[in-house]
């Protein structure tokens, strides 16, 4: 299960560009509002069916949790919101691995997986790659989420001396 | 240009480009080898894109400035003293996860 909008794709697919067949299938899930996304998945997945013929994938749509801009009040809310909206998501998907970068939209899946961890009903690996853009300050998803993630991966060394439980791999994308 | 699926054509033809600091757009840029020169947009919340266009600018790799300081550099730039941007390594990604999963 992947979440991400605009820039974000572009990174996660790359992320992805290299994973064995074994993480199949993959289940997207996107902003509602997000339009050009959904394009880049089906040309990557697409491409993909090239290679592996037993290539399966989905798209999900949830409401976005937070615009750009938006003010800190209505983020919770929203936030709340897609919270509630991505629960039934997630159980029923309940992905092994949750793959995500950054986005807000990622927050409110990679709790209601957390959240069924805690319940026993399916314990999710939450792994979050920041995206390459942050360079000296993490993401308030990263800042979240580096709690609640089983793996936090950074991309520059000035994260990884600030937020040491992080793994630093490079640049990956 | 808000609907095109890709920019690719564009940048190939490309001998110069400007752009914001978007991740995906200074990352394909670079990889094309173009000189790019990114431009911060100050109502973006907290800015974040200011801190990647700082570190390639930082490590040779891009000029940057703001809307407003634009037109000056592009009148007094160096685009000789750019450096090529090595690619980014998601084997190494891949390499991660299979650990984690027990799939080496």
């Amino acid at each position: 299960v992947l979440c991400f909008t605009g820039g974000h794709t572009t990174e996660i697919l790359r992320l992805l560009s290299c994973l064995s067949e074994s993480y199949s299938p993959r289940h997207y899930v996107l902003a509602d509002s997000d339009k050009m996304s959904e394009a880049k998945i089906r040309s990557f997945e697409q491409k993909r069916a090239e290679t592996f013929s037993e290539s399966q994938f989905s798209l999900d749509r949830i409401p976005r949790s937070r615009e750009v801009r938006q003010s800190w009040t209505s983020s919770v809310l929203t936030t709340l919101y897609s919270i509630l909206y991505s629960l039934p998501l997630t159980y029923k998907r309940k992905p092994d691995l949750i793959l995500c970068n950054g986005p807000g939209t990622c927050v409110p899946v990679c709790l209601s997986a957390f959240l069924l961890g805690l319940l026993r009903i399916k314990r999710t690996i939450i792994v979050y790659v920041e995206s390459i853009c942050r360079v000296e300050t993490l993401s308030l998803s990263g800042k979240i989420l580096y709690y609640f993630s089983d793996y936090f991966i950074v991309q520059w060394p000035d994260l990884k001396k600030k937020y040491p439980k992080s793994v630093y791999l490079g640049r990956i994308v | 240009f808000r609907f095109k699926d890709s920019l690719a054509e564009d940048l190939q033809g490309a001998d110069l480009v400007i752009s914001h600091a978007g991740a995906g757009s200074c990352l394909e840029t670079l990889e094309k080898g173009k000189p790019l020169i990114v431009v911060i947009n100050d109502k973006l919340m907290d800015n974040h894109q200011l801190e990647l266009a700082k570190q390639l600018h930082r490590d040779g790799y891009v000029l940057y400035c703001n809307c407003s300081t634009l037109v000056e550099t592009l009148q007094s730039m160096d685009l000789s003293a750019l450096k090529p941007f090595p690619p980014g390594q998601p084997e190494k990604f891949a390499s991660f996860l299979d650990k984690v999963f027990g799939l080496q």
